[in-house]
């Protein structure tokens, strides 16, 4: 019996330590805690004037960031959101989200009425996803003459998909097309970037002579290739119709499935294709100068600026004879600033949005995370992405996301796994079109 | 009290050989973990291309500190872990609490209700959690409790303790069926009410099992992210697992590796360090003799 | 039994009230939103058309998820008989009596406490790199050359690639559970049994694993759950979009109801719901096989 109350009171004590444990942390903090509550129950107060709590608080903006508070984005906005405060006296509660914490999160909020302003994500997501809670912008772009020092290519991308009207404000714009090391293609004898298929070839057949891996891609962007190509020969709607409806009997499939099977059989994709998981590929074959090029978005450079010392080159998809589209068609868009339908702070919130996506702060963001420049008179762009200039301002047809070939979430994966096959050699042309057709009935 | 033990067993070289076997197996499994989470500590004090070479082991470039300072400095870290002690903390209590008795009466006594009860909380185990969190969000935004910091909180250990009972119950259920009733009935002859027998004598026997799961609800509450990320309103309230994974997501979007093992390391001791304070009061518990009653 | 009524009553309802707070209406939510066509998880009611149960139909015609359900299924078995027996020995020589054993006990938990994150690149980018990796170099060492070129991630096997880097973060703590159920066995069943002759496999068969029934019972059960609810890894290693190897019903039902990847696709959150309800009856049958299977009440000690 002795034991027993000995073990009881050791439990006693294991649970009071951790009551006490808890009391001292919560009692340090309590303290911090009371001063913020003041504030909050004035702001509480003040949004009881306001009239119902799911309305917004008048002068206060509430901004729900895709970005997280600690990368390059997220501080540059940090930044300019409290320029913007010292400068118009507009407080602003700025919440980092996250890209999980926003896509996951932010349909929930808004449908319970929560009170966000404004919110930021990928231009397509926001103009579909959450179409049904966008402000028409147009009054506001034309009141403050936004338009002019905007790209009018992204603007007019951001007026589609809002269907007509424009209910978003792209920043960080990106551009889907090959980034190569110019170091190798230098050593290679290369001294034109790739315009067509033709072209590649030859290119990759220097590279491989000169000791060099051709092309590198991973797991996570391969469904691009397969894309890219596709829509080069037919055009996107179409590849996106096959995609849903399941007409792999159409010719352009077999076309790219032969055509990246030369790849596969001459020895251009890496040995190791097939088994690079995202960032296999991208880290230790291109950043590290044993690949040439690799088909990402304009963010690469960031990612492996840790690791890369070597000049980037940049083209576009190379363009197929008799294809439909030309090298004028990428997958080019941006991150997108919309503000919530039921705001009572649209005004304050667009400036804002003007804030950061214009002039000095857009050039803070631009410098911090080696993005592109939203606004037009912010000429310089970061060194890493200059050869992106010309690629970004040839643009004239959108594709969106891997050009189609993800438009059907039942299929991507097994697309995914048969394109693998092909470009790493273990899987005929013939035998990618069989598996796909069986795959897509 | 172990040291206690340690220096009165002697030296017996025929039972150390007897369990020769199991020291290799072990030590081979030991070795392996070690290896693999010595590449991680290793990493985290090394550079990014370090890594993608392939050289993490070799430091080169020397020892990088640095990785540590920036993670460390990037984010208010030291106000997470206060926020998330204090939630997992109590909320490790009050699931104890709240399912200790729960599992001992589900394991004790035959009820109508038992069958359903048990079935329910296994069936919420089996639900995906997005499912779950999602539809709680949508009530609880509309009530205007999230923009307040102490009620947000509230609300917040509340989840983590509501969340957690399914699994804390079912997994204290064996852990008290398994013990003999004729402690209850020796208590019973003694005079000693059931409630009091459970407090007094049940609960104390079954510490291996409520220490296992204290470390495990701990390690999940400091681990939630999801809940966390979708409740927590304000930086002043939020958990360590969202603090510090916006940090390691980060470091992977801007392809700083080395600074991302860093911030995993981070957040990994002091889950470590409590659990192992927690595992030394099992042993305690075990060699204090409770077992033997 | 008057007063058993009242401690039932008065036991059990503290944890049943909070769980039917937290739990009972999204449950409820989504076994309704599984005979319905949703957008999002928190549409309002009214834009919800019924379909009756065209989602489970849909479900099980799509090729994409019945190969989610069947890694599943191997993950829970094979995993689960890979990470028992594993946990078990282990559990078993650490209560044996020798010397460390809480340094061992925490050297074997520890990859459990590790963030994911870590774990995973570290699979990724390290052991099973094709270029540098700790199995390439151990079996070049070892002059094994065929092993030494396999590449485990490619399409086939990666699927196991997977599973075992899974498996060697789980082992720890289904061990943890085995073990604090040994610690509860007395000591004196194992001395009288030495007494009597019977050696440690006889001691291990007649002893600990009938006394252990209801522990594996839990540590079954869990394993389920954790099955069930596999995402994370799955997504570590395929990230941004789903691999045919790797793909879980929890990542399918990710991509119903967020859509998948980068692009934007077509969402359906009460497809998304009928995967819940599946899942959630799956646990609930392997919970009570295992009751059935392992009848743990006449064993008390």
């Amino acid at each position: 019996m002795k034991k027993k109350l000995f073990c009881a009171a050791l439990c006693a004590s294991l649970v009071a330590s951790m009551m006490t444990g808890c009391g001292q942390s919560s009692g340090t903090s309590s303290s911090s805690t009371e001063e913020q509550s003041q504030g909050d129950t004035q702001d509480g107060e003040s949004a009881k004037d306001g009239g119902a709590a799911n309305t917004t608080e008048e002068g206060k903006l509430v901004y729900w960031s895709m970005w997280e508070a600690t990368e390059p984005q997220g501080q540059a906005i940090s930044q300019a959101v409290e320029a913007f405060t010292a400068d118009t006296g507009i407080e602003v509660d700025l919440q980092f989200k996250g890209r999980t914490g926003i896509r996951e999160g932010l349909s929930p909020a808004l449908e319970a009425g929560t009170a966000i302003d404004l919110f930021d994500e990928d231009i397509d997501r926001v103009n579909t996803t959450w179409s049904a809670y966008l402000m028409d912008l147009e009054e506001l772009v034309k009141a403050s003459d936004y338009e002019s020092t905007a790209s009018q290519g992204l603007i007019a991308a951001c007026r589609e998909v809002g269907g007509g009207t424009l209910k978003s404000i792209p920043y960080q714009p990106n551009v889907f097309a090959f980034f190569y090391n110019t170091e190798i293609f230098e050593a290679a004898g290369v001294t034109k970037a790739p315009a067509t298929w033709a072209e590649l070839l030859d290119a990759c057949e220097k590279i491989k002579a000169a000791g060099y891996t051709p092309i590198t891609c991973d797991d996570a962007y391969i469904t691009s290739m397969f894309g890219f190509h596709m829509s080069r020969l037919v055009g996107e709607p179409a590849v996106e119709a096959i995609v849903k409806e399941g007409k792999w009997d159409d010719p352009a499939v077999k076309k790219t499935a032969e055509d990246y099977a030369e790849l596969a059989a001459k020895g251009y994709f890496s040995e190791t294709i097939e088994g690079n998981v995202w960032p296999a590929g991208q880290n230790s074959e291109l950043a590290l100068g044993t690949a040439a090029m690799y088909l990402n978005g304009s963010w690469l450079p960031n990612e492996v600026k840790d690791i890369a010392t070597f000049k980037w080159g940049c083209f576009s998809y190379p363009a197929l004879e008799g294809g439909v589209d030309g090298v004028d068609a990428a997958n080019y868009g941006a991150q997108v600033f919309a503000i919530n339908k039921d705001s009572k702070n649209a005004d304050s919130a667009f400036q804002l949005i003007e804030y950061i996506t214009k002039g000095e702060y857009d050039k803070v963001l631009s410098e911090l995370s080696v993005g592109i420049p939203a606004d037009t008179r912010n000429t310089q762009w970061p060194e890493m992405l200059e050869s992106v200039k010309p690629v970004m301002e040839s643009m004239k047809v959108r594709y969106p996301w891997a050009a189609g070939a993800e438009a059907n979430a039942d299929l991507t994966p097994i697309i995914k796994e048969n394109f693998l096959k092909l470009c790493g050699g273990t899987m005929s042309a013939q035998e990618f079109v069989d598996a796909m057709a069986s795959a897509g009935k | 009290m172990t040291k206690e033990k340690v220096i009165k067993e002697k030296w017996n070289w025929k039972k150390e050989m007897r369990l020769l076997p199991g020291y290799i197996i072990v030590m081979i499994w030991v070795l392996f973990t070690f290896l693999l989470l010595g590449w991680v500590a290793a990493a985290s004090f090394s550079t990014t291309k370090e890594i993608f070479l392939g050289n993490a082991l070799k430091f080169e470039s020397g020892i990088h500190f640095e990785n540590y300072v920036k993670a460390w400095t990037t984010s208010d870290v030291s106000t997470f872990f206060s926020n998330s002690l204090v939630y997992a903390s109590i909320s490790c209590v009050l699931l104890i609490a709240i399912c200790a008795p729960a599992a001992y009466v589900l394991s004790r006594f035959d009820f109508i209700a038992n069958k359903i009860i048990q079935s329910s909380f296994v069936s919420a185990m089996g639900v995906p959690a997005v499912m779950i969190v999602l539809p709680l969000f949508g009530l609880v935004a509309n009530w205007n409790i999230l923009n307040h910091t102490f009620s947000n909180r509230i609300i917040l250990i509340f989840l983590y303790v509501g969340i957690n009972i399914p699994y804390t119950t079912i997994f204290l259920l064996t852990f008290f069926s398994n013990l003999s009733r004729t402690f209850e009935e020796a208590a019973a002859i003694d005079g000693c009410s059931p409630m009091k027998t459970f407090w007094k004598i049940m609960l104390p026997m079954a510490q291996p099992g409520i220490i296992t799961v204290t470390i495990f609800n701990f390690i999940n509450v400091w681990n939630e992210y999801f809940m966390s990320l979708i409740f927590a309103n304000s930086d002043k309230v939020r958990s360590v697992a969202v603090g510090l994974y916006s940090m390691i997501n980060s470091m992977k979007y801007t392809g700083d590796y080395a600074g991302m093992f860093a911030a995993v390391v981070i957040v990994f001791l002091p889950t470590f360090i409590l659990y192992l304070f927690l595992s030394e009061k099992i042993i305690a518990g075990v060699t204090g003799g409770a077992i033997k009653g | 039994m008057k007063k058993n009524k009242t401690m039932i009553i008065a036991f059990t309802a503290p944890a049943v009230l909070m769980f039917i707070i937290v739990f009972l209406y999204p449950i409820c939510r989504t076994l309704a939103m599984s005979f319905f066509k949703i957008e999002g998880v928190t549409d309002d009611v009214s834009k919800w058309s019924f379909v009756g149960i065209s989602n489970f139909i849909r479900l099980f015609q799509t090729k994409l998820f019945l190969t989610s359900m069947w890694n599943m299924f191997r993950i829970w078995l094979v995993g689960g008989i890979l990470v028992m027996c594993l946990a078990l020995l282990f559990a078993v020589i650490i209560t044996s009596g020798i010397r460390f054993k809480s340094f061992f006990r925490a050297v074997i938990y520890m990859p459990n406490i590790v963030s994911a994150v870590a774990l995973a690149t570290m699979w990724l980018q390290y052991v099973y790199s094709p270029k540098f990796g700790l199995l390439k170099s151990v079996f070049a060492t070892l002059h094994l050359d065929g092993l030494a070129k396999i590449q485990y991630l490619d399409t086939t096997n990666k699927f196991w690639a997977l599973l075992f880097a899974y498996c060697f973060g789980m082992v720890g703590y289904h061990m943890l559970i085995f073990a604090s159920g040994i610690e509860r066995i007395g000591a004196e069943y194992y001395e009288a049994a030495t007494l009597d002759g019977a050696n440690k496999v006889r001691q291990f068969y007649y002893i600990t694993l009938p006394l252990l029934k209801g522990v594996i019972k839990t540590n079954i059960t869990m394993w389920s759950v954790s099955s069930v609810a596999f995402f994370v890894w799955s997504q570590l290693f395929s990230t941004v979009t789903a691999d045919t190897a790797t793909i879980t019903p929890m990542v399918y039902m990710y991509l119903q109801i967020f859509g998948a990847g980068n692009s934007v696709t077509e969402r359906n959150a009460g497809l998304g719901a009928a995967i819940g309800v599946l899942l959630s009856i799956c646990v609930v049958i392997i919970f009570w096989v295992c009751n059935l299977a392992l009848k743990d009440d006449d064993i008390e000690f």
